[in-house]
């Protein structure tokens, strides 16, 4: 039993211990543009947790992750490699915009869910062929959601630029380009901040923070993963199907349709991830919406080992690593280029080395015949 | 060395112990091994055999004890190094690749080869070579998925043998052969040694213990009962000192008294892994009450046959009938529903999820039960019971039921899949090779329950390779080759020497025009 308690002790040390890893790695990259990193790193350290906004600001950044990471755990749980989020996410947002704007004279305890719920219908539908394809043509995930996440950049450019973009900006004639961009979202289905919330508690964040309702929605939806996955018939049958699909189905599960609702339910919960910047932050979707989401959420779920809890750590460090960049940027002076290196630098080194890690512990206990199954 | 007075232990274990949580599965073993003997290793399932030898092959560190090569001490910390040191382990499950050949499996990981290009031709005159020497039929370009099991196993003795082993170790290799891929095993083991390899050899049965080995040791609960000369003991003894009491070998059964019929197949086909017919025609009716045993030598369509009546393969033609019921139209949930319980023959990719839980695995197929589950949540109060019921009733050997399945022994492992299928009073059985794996304790143990089973009214279909277990069985017998039932019986109206004429093929009953 102590023998247990040191691997487990040791797979919580690891993720600490990749950090550690990661920072040294950095320390290197920060080194070779001739700056110093230990004021680099002091720099990114007080200015993100010395200062509310930036608090607030890590955590309005760690909100699409968590969707996104969860919704490739939600696959990965059932065996499925989910690499469509970004597709799935940018046809979800659209939508949901599309009924921000389009629907009007609606109340918002209406509006604003019909919106969110458009976003996870989106995402569901484009979660869709994906999986027919794999259950009836034996077509391989990963191919077919790569290929349709570059039909969804075009597809939504399509729709943008050329079928609903916004042409009455308001902009006095002559003076500038207007955005190409969809109409604004109807205020009734934006979400609010938390701002009026917090500051109940006394404590009061600036304008130029966007951290809204979305945050706790996030949470709440990972304590709801861990349920769904863990303690209910369906999230059986999911991990069933994930570990030993020829054993689930001689037992009279059928992997199919357990793929199947996997895989729309992993959509569906990727169609939320742009919704805290749509719906907050911006109002309205352009050309620019952000990225990578999608990309970042494999990395996030893979990190926290696809745990609830881990997910949202790891969402956490991607939005504390996101501050603490443009602290250094501003006032280090390091160029945001090198910043981008640093983070990708400090994911890989953390998924590497906690990888590596695993591996260890894991062989450690095959040594000893240990081999428990923590959920974090 | 070559002195008999004087023998050498080659390999000599010293207080081994072992503990996992909750149990101690090594409590302070000694054995010796001679070096050039075939020593058998028997004991209960969950007796500590395989966690013995894989002590012994590094795949576990010992909590205590000292392992003794040739007289020195030795620290074996995994695999790689023990087969350094000459101790090669041939798994129960084999680990080949199946699209490589033969050849390219046995020097995969340790190719011969110079600045990065395989030598080709080397490598292949080693392989032949270690064949000739040691007999062992065996073509070198063949892929491995055209051999029959005991092909493959030979590939994986010959794995062990290329990378060096002087001691060979094999854990319950007879339990997936058939009785000609037995004989020709004993054949290649008897080179083997007399050669000088020295063999440890894991079995449940003992009738094979006796015969191949020189000497045998017994475990029983983790501890060493003792070595005996094969010679100078027998069944009895060897069964005693097992289990700690006197197990009657026979089974005893009552008149049957049947009942409607439960299964009734017509006229069934049903295609292969190949796209080619694996089962033909066939036709048989099993009624409540009694026990139909299908016997015929691995490979015949018995597979296809099961998994077909489950639902889990597609029929081509022809017709099953479950409870007076079709069931082409059912998926494998509505066919269990019908009470229909069902013990496939690979329990590792049929019956069991592995990586999961003891008490995961115990409701696996149950848990949408209303006893288990709503569409909210698993009732964990429920499943635990049902579990701990489940461990008792069937006596399955564990540190606790919240581990993963996987750490089981195997046959621990059967047991947890027979006692689950028999828990929902199933109105059908079927059972494919219900007992591999399983000591003599538990083999008695399921042929009493199958028995109840039939006593209690239940129509029970048994497939196995072991030619005793179906005869004793069964009411009825029918002999599969080919994909076609080729003859039935009681199995009082033959011999086992006529059935092993229909299992060749050399001989059929029912099929027109091929008289014998
Ligand atoms: N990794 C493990 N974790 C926990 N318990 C284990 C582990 N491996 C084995 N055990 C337990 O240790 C005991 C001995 O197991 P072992 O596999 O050595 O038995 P065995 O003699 O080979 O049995 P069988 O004849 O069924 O194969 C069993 O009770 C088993 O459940
Ligand atoms: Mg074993």
């Amino acid at each position: 039993m102590r023998k247990r308690s040191k691997y487990l002790l040791l797979e919580i040390a690891s993720p600490f211990l990749a950090i550690f890893f990661a920072v040294l790695v950095g320390a290197l990259v920060i080194l070779a543009i001739k700056k110093n990193p230990v004021e680099v790193y002091r720099t990114m350290f007080l200015f993100s947790f010395r200062r509310l906004d930036s608090l607030a600001i890590i955590l309005f950044g760690a909100t699409p992750l968590i969707f996104s990471g969860l919704a490739v755990a939600v696959g990965f749980k059932a065996g499925l490699f989910n690499i469509g989020i970004e597709g799935q996410y940018l046809i979800g947002t659209f939508l949901a915009a599309l009924v921000g704007f389009a629907v009007k004279g609606l109340p918002a305890f209406i509006h604003l869910p019909l919106v969110i719920l458009m976003a996870m219908v989106g995402g569901a539908v484009w979660a869709w062929l994906p999986i027919y394809l794999k259950v009836r043509r034996g077509v391989h995930e990963v191919i077919s959601t790569i290929m349709l996440n570059y039909i969804s950049y075009s597809l939504i450019h399509f729709f943008i630029a050329e079928v609903f973009m916004d042409k009455q900006q308001g902009l006095a004639p002559g003076v500038g380009n207007p955005l190409i961009r969809l109409p604004k979202i109807a205020s009734t289905a934006l979400m609010p901040k938390m701002h009026g919330f917090l500051s109940l508690f006394g404590i009061d964040l600036p304008d130029h923070v966007y951290l809204n309702w979305f945050f706790p929605l996030a949470l709440l939806l990972a304590v709801g993963y861990y349920f769904l996955v863990w303690r209910t018939p369906f999230g059986y049958e999911l991990r069933a199907v994930g570990q030993n699909p020829a054993g689930a189905e001689a037992a009279g599960i059928k992997p199919g349709a357990v793929f199947f609702k996997a895989f729309l339910l992993s959509g569906a919960i990727a169609g939320l991830t742009g919704l805290s910047d749509l719906l907050s932050y911006f109002g309205y979707m352009d050309l620019d919406f952000p990225r990578g989401y999608g990309f970042n959420g494999i990395a996030v779920a893979l990190m926290g080992k696809n745990g609830p809890l881990g997910i949202v750590l790891a969402a956490l460090l991607f939005g504390f690593l996101n501050r603490g960049a443009e602290g250094v940027q501003a006032f280090v002076g390091v160029p945001m280029d090198t910043i981008v290196i640093l983070q990708g630098v400090m994911i890989l080194s953390i998924v590497v080395f906690s990888e590596v890690m695993g591996r260890f512990i894991r062989q450690q206990e095959k040594k000893e015949g240990l081999q428990g199954s923590v959920v974090l | 060395m070559d002195n008999p007075k004087m023998e050498v232990s080659i390999v000599q274990l010293r207080g081994i112990t072992k503990r996992f949580p909750g149990l101690v599965a090594n409590d302070s073993i000694n054995l010796e091994v001679t070096r050039g003997e075939i020593h058998a290793i028997v004991g209960e399932n969950g007796a500590g055999k395989s966690t013995l030898m894989k002590i012994l092959t590094g795949l576990y560190q010992p909590d205590g004890g000292e392992i003794y090569l040739n007289g020195t001490r030795v620290e074996i910390s995994g695999p790689r190094q023990a087969i350094g040191l000459g101790i090669g382990m041939v798994h129960q499950h084999f680990m080949l690749i199946p699209r490589f050949t033969v050849l390219e499996n046995i020097i995969l990981g340790s190719e011969p080869a110079r600045r990065g290009v395989l030598k080709d031709k080397e490598a292949r005159g080693l392989v032949e070579e270690l064949c000739r020497r040691y007999d062992f039929k065996l073509e070198s370009q063949v892929r491995v998925w055209d051999l029959s099991v005991g092909q493959q196993q030979r590939v994986e003795i010959l794995k062990v043998l290329y990378r060096g082993a002087e001691i060979l170790i094999l854990d319950e290799p007879t339990a997936v052969l058939a009785p000609q891929e037995v004989r020709e095993l004993f054949v290649n083991l008897r080179n083997l040694k007399g050669q000088g390899k020295t063999i440890i050899f894991i079995s449940h049965k003992l009738d094979e213990v006796l015969e191949i080995a020189d000497r045998i040791s017994v475990l029983r609960r983790g501890r060493m009962v003792g070595t005996v000369m094969a010679k100078e003991t027998d069944k009895r003894q060897l069964s005693e000192m097992m289990v700690g009491r006197p197990v009657f070998l026979k089974t005893e059964k009552s008149q049957p008294r049947v009942g409607e019929e439960r299964l009734k197949v017509k006229d069934l086909t049903v295609l292969g892994n190949l796209g080619r017919p694996a089962v033909r025609q066939v036709n048989l009716t099993i009624l409540a009450g009694e026990i139909y045993g299908i016997a015929g030598i691995e490979g015949n369509g018995q597979s296809e046959l099961i998994e077909a009546l489950m639902g889990l393969r597609k029929i081509l033609s022809g017709q099953v009938l479950i409870k007076g019921q079709l069931t082409s139209d059912k998926s494998v949930q509505e066919i269990r529903a019908l009470g229909v319980g069902y013990v496939p023959e690979d329990r590792h990719r049929r019956g069991l999820i592995l990586p999961m839980m003891v008490w995961e695995n115990a409701v696996l197929g149950l848990h949408r039960l209303r006893d288990f589950s709503r569409p909210t949540g698993l009732n964990f109060k429920n499943i635990f019971a049902h579990t701990n019921r489940l461990v008792r009733e069937f006596d399955i050997r564990l540190g606790s039921v919240d581990l993963p399945v996987r750490n089981l022994s195997g046959g621990n492992q059967q047991k947890v899949i027979l006692a689950r299928e028999m828990s929902r009073d199933p109105g059908l059985i079927i059972a494919s090779q219900p007992t591999r794996g399983l000591d003599i304790g538990a083999t008695e143990f399921v042929h009493q329950q199958l028995i109840k089973a039939r006593e209690q009214g239940r129509a029970v279909l048994v497939v196995s390779a072991d030619l005793e277990e179906v005869l004793s069985l069964s009411d009825r017998v029918g002999v599969i080759y080919n994909g076609e039932i080729v003859a039935e019986f009681r199995p009082e109206e033959v011999t086992p020497e006529e059935i092993g004429h229909y299992m060749l093929g050399t001989k059929s009953l029912l099929r027109e025009g091929v008289g014998a």
